[in-house]
């Protein structure tokens, strides 16, 4: 394999990205979270503003201690540092934040991608519909032709990679979330072809519990002539 | 006082059950005389992560008109296995699977910890989830594109064994037939004319023949006769020929001339919608999600004509009584409300238009089962967009936070009735014992049905205190409340949720410093202005901001400390230092004031407060500001003009919309590029703070609101400004030496102007 264990991590920064809304079409559109962000939302919140303070009694607002002297405010700077800078907080503005670059890596492959899809389409052949398949074939040529034609985005092509990745370790729940986030994040380039490899996925899970199963009903035949636990026997 | 304000919070914690009043006045009259009545915030599927369900079925009392659940507050005889029943206090023999149980071998629903426990129904099938896609074809290309992949890609977010279905609607409504071979069939109807159910069934076939085989056969949920099946398939079956379907979907192609608008038969789409599912699937957890671009202009249902140059109703309209179509397309969707409810049905609307959409005459199918009203501007926007994904946000568990099909069951001690539910919920009409003649909200019943609900749905329930006067408190000195909420999980599976609570009686005459001070000011004002809300549906603005205005004076006179006459004496305890600035600024908030807002949007605000919880609630009746500065940590500051200030950054949250303003010295500051040089870069931490701040709300929050970034002297500054208490106006003489803060230029009375005249009204001893 080409990709090296970095190469993950750094996929994965940079699905946890926050882009500007659509201020064109929406006034004051709130910015959009990556499909890694929002899954992440449900961890423990950082700040809860909920406190408020009661107005005074006796009527007269509070003066903030901050407020020393009249009139217009000064013209000078603001407060210098007195530590020594530490680094930059994390996070972004969220409306101005766009996708972070890339360390630059090789590209990843088409044929790294393709070709292990191919593979599952294959073993699923005796298991699946001739019609699903065909319905699959069909979308994974989409993909090449729009991959080959320089239509996806290097994000996509990274994810799609992940994908197999994770689809040849057979790690299935991971393989569908990798698929859902380039639904939710991309959905404009891959809707055409994605719920192809969405239900190869699928497929190929079943397939693969199919298969588990059989291995253990003929694993269990020959266990009726073995010993009885706990009883010595010369092999 | 410290300690009950952590009472509150731990209660709250464990049952989700906020109650106005912690200590109960013991007779009628006193009870009446507290101003704002008994009543409490339930949110019955309050996430509780630690509280994992128990796998068997609750114990009920044996008595046919009691069925309370066995909880902690019953008496038991571990040794003869007894139990007695709390309400109405029969004795009760445990079932056999108990006979182990002791003193120190309690079941789980005998603890007090447990007085609120979830059970797992463990009989009968278990249906799939369904959600039925109605969508209106006559939008802009980009918008209609936009739509069609938020829907392509709902369908990974989807559990692979739900149910799908597409209906979409122009001029004609096309009933999609979903099948995995062949040429896509759909069945075509006007859009002028309204069907029956019966109807509707007869024409999509799917009113089948008797047929002698059909009997006997055990319910089986993934065998429904295939005559059900052909309009609503699995997503596992048909993702792939249902994407393909959603991409090919065209503009409605009947052309649209020059000043008109086009012809929408939303309400023919929603009927037939609504007659699909009664026919198939009813009484399972449902989601008709209708996606509407603009008003509909035909057929029953429509809110305005075709004709460009008439507008669509605005509140003026409807005050002149100048609304046309207003009644009877509002009659059309509560009917369609009522029946969606009825079949355990929910009714989601996402109305995404630069004008109005209807949303007035359309709220009752979001309102009365439980569904989901998000309003936006394009299908082609942020807000639209992860609002949506959002609907499909998994608990901690995996789980989608969605549930279905739930009803409540309140059961009070006899010194109680229930008056009535605010909510979004329908009536279940079921009298007994503990209900109340009087009417507080959705009334007449104990029981209530909410077809839609999520972990955050609360409804605000009312009750009657029923003892006599001068009657002794009742034996234990606690009068309790049962709420037992079944519903279906998104799982599939059926639970049961039962929060049993209990509270102190006392005497109103002897120990009103008691009630005073379990007083829970939040959870009053909250359920306050839902019951102003809900009487604004029906009475005239004035009118309802009269009443408001006479319960909070009311409420002064009785617990407010002072001198007669002199209202400079008048002081209010620490439990009820908020509540008169929460009264001041439901008044202004858009809830009760229409002003400013369409009718479409004012139904929008409406909808969301009337079913969130007790934070949200509060943040949507008084915004909240915090202040980001050098002069110390983050901090809440007033909701006033004086807060705003030239070297703070200010961040206001009203629930729809994150303002984040910059006072006019960081504004300067943040022009010149301080945060780019390394020696000012506590400045650039400055900045930053808020916009993380602001970006947690926003990643979590359901709906998404908007998202504002201004600064002192920039337009969008309005949003601050037309929120905080005018203290200082052009108008007003108030000198407070310095000049703090920023004057807003209004009319509004400020809250100081509020007190003055609420203290001089309290004290004095015409009122």
């Amino acid at each position: 394999m080409t990709r090296c264990p970095a190469g993950q991590a750094e996929v994965e920064m940079a699905e946890l990205y926050v882009k500007p809304g659509n201020k064109e079409r929406g006034w004051n559109d709130p910015p959009q979270f990556s499909y890694g962000l929002q899954t992440q939302a449900g961890g423990t919140r950082r700040t809860l503003l909920t406190k408020r303070v009661a107005a005074p009694q006796d009527g007269s607002p509070r003066v903030p201690a901050s407020e020393t002297s009249p009139g217009p405010p000064p013209m000078g700077p603001p407060p210098p540092s007195s530590k020594a800078p530490r680094s930059p907080p994390v996070g972004s503005d969220p409306a101005s934040g766009v996708e972070p670059s890339f360390p630059v890596e090789s590209e990843a492959l088409m044929e790294d991608v393709l070709r292990p899809l191919e593979q599952a389409l294959e073993d699923c052949r005796g298991h699946t519909k001739k019609q699903v398949c065909d319905d699959i074939s069909r979308r994974l040529a989409l993909l090449q032709e729009q991959w080959a034609g320089g239509k996806l985005s290097i994000p996509v092509k990274k994810r799609m990679t992940l994908l197999v990745q994770e689809l040849s370790n057979h790690q299935w729940d991971a393989a569908d979330d990798i698929h859902r986030s380039l639904m939710v994040d991309h959905v404009t380039e891959v809707s055409q072809w994605m719920v192809g490899v969405k239900r190869l996925i699928a497929e190929k899970r079943s397939l693969f519990s199919e298969e588990a199963a059989n291995e253990e009903k003929s694993a269990a035949t020959p266990e009726k002539n073995q010993t009885i636990p706990g009883f010595h026997q010369a092999p | 006082m410290a300690t009950y304000l952590e009472f509150i919070q731990q209660n709250e914690e464990r049952d989700g059950v906020r109650f106005s009043w912690n200590v109960w006045p013991s007779s009628r009259l006193e009870a009446t005389r507290m101003v704002v009545p008994l009543a409490c915030l339930l949110t019955p599927l309050k996430e509780r992560p630690d509280l994992p369900p128990v796998q068997y079925e609750p114990v009920l009392c044996s008595r046919p008109t009691c069925k309370a659940v066995l909880n902690p507050l019953c008496q038991v005889d571990y040794r003869a296995k007894l139990w007695a029943c709390n309400f109405c206090f029969q004795r009760n023999q445990f079932p056999p699977a108990y006979g182990g149980i002791s003193e120190v071998n309690q079941p789980a629903e005998l603890m007090p910890q447990f007085s609120t426990i979830e059970y797992m129904v463990q009989r009968g099938a278990q249906s799939p989830l369904i959600f039925l896609y109605v969508v209106d074809t006559c939008l802009e290309e980009d918008d209609l594109q936009a739509l069609k992949e938020s829907l392509q890609m709902s369908l990974s977010l989807l559990p692979p064994d739900a149910l799908v279905g597409l209906i979409t609607f122009g001029r004609m409504v096309q009933v999609h037939e979903l099948s995995c071979e062949g040429i896509s069939k759909s069945y075509v109807f006007r859009g002028t004319k309204d069907l029956t159910a019966k109807q509707i069934q007869d024409m999509l076939g799917l009113t089948k023949p008797a047929t002698p085989m059909q009997q006997a056969r055990p319910a089986q949920p993934q065998e429904h006769p295939s005559v059900s099946s052909r309009f609503l398939q699995p997503v596992h079956k048909i993702d792939m020929n249902l994407t393909d379907l959603l991409g090919e979907l065209q503009r409605d192609p009947w052309p649209v001339t020059q000043g008109k608008r086009p012809l929408r038969s939303t309400g023919v789409a929603l009927s037939i919608a609504v007659g699909l599912l009664e026919g198939t699937f009813p009484n399972t957890g449902a989601r008709i999600m209708l996606f509407t671009g603009g008003p509909p202009t035909q057929g029953p249902g429509m809110v305005v004509g075709d004709e460009l140059k008439i507008p669509i109703r605005s509140w003026h309209d409807i005050e002149k009584d100048n609304a046309r179509f207003m009644k009877k397309a509002t009659k059309h969707y509560e009917m369609l409300a009522n029946r969606t409810a009825a079949n355990g049905h929910c009714i989601d609307i996402y109305a995404c238009a630069l004008d109005q959409t209807g949303l007035l005459e359309m709220k009752c199918c979001a309102n009365l089962t439980g569904g989901y009203m998000v309003m936006g501007d394009s299908f082609n926007t942020s807000l639209f967009k992860q609002t949506f994904q959002r609907i499909f946000t998994k608990d901690f568990n995996g789980d989608f936070r969605m549930a279905f099909g739930a009803t409540l069951d309140v059961k009070t001690s006899r010194e109680l009735k229930i008056a009535g539910a605010i909510g979004p919920c329908v009536s279940l009409n079921v009298k007994g014992p503990c209900v109340s003649e009087n009417e507080l909200g959705v009334g007449g019943t104990s029981q209530w049905k909410i077809c839609g609900l999520d972990p955050t749905s609360t409804l605000g329930i009312y009750f009657e205190v029923v003892n006599q006067h001068n009657a002794p408190i009742p034996q234990g000195g606690r009068g309790a409340i049962q709420f037992v909420t079944r519903y279906q999980h998104s799982s599939t599976q059926r639970r049961i949720r039962v929060t049993t609570i209990a509270r102190n009686w006392a005497d109103a005459q002897t120990q009103l410093r008691h009630i005073e001070a379990a007083f829970d000011q939040e959870a009053a004002a909250v359920l306050m202005a839902r019951l102003g809300v809900f009487r604004a549906e029906s009475e005239e603005g004035p009118d309802v901001l009269r009443w408001l205005d006479r319960q909070l004076i009311r409420l002064c006179q009785k617990f407010g400390q002072y001198n007669k006459e002199d209202p400079a004496s008048f002081r209010l305890s620490d439990s009820f230092s908020l509540y008169p600035q929460f009264m001041f600024h439901l008044r202004r908030s858009p809830f009760l004031q229409v002003f400013n807002n369409s009718p479409d949007e004012s139904s929008y605000y409406r909808h969301h407060f009337a079913r969130q919880d007790l934070t949200q609630s509060l943040i949507m009746i008084q915004p909240i500001l915090y202040s980001y500065s050098f002069h110390g940590p983050p901090e809440p500051v007033l909701l006033d003009s004086s807060s705003i200030l030239a070297d703070r950054i200010l961040l206001m949250d009203t629930f729809f919309q994150i303002v984040i303003y910059l006072g006019e010295t960081i504004a300067q500051w943040r022009k010149a590029g301080y945060q780019d040089m390394p020696e000012y870069e506590n400045f650039k931490h400055l900045l930053q703070a808020p916009l993380d701040d602001a970006q947690e709300i926003l990643q979590a929050r359901f709906p998404m609101p908007r998202y504002i970034n201004t600064e002192h002297g920039g337009s969008q500054a309005r949003f601050l400004l037309s929120k905080v208490n005018p203290s200082q106006t052009h108008n007003n003489h108030y000198a407070w030496g310095q000049e703090t803060g920023a004057p807003i230029l209004t009319d509004d009375v400020s809250l100081q102007v509020f007190m003055d005249h609420l203290k001089k009204l309290a004290v004095s001893s015409a009122c």
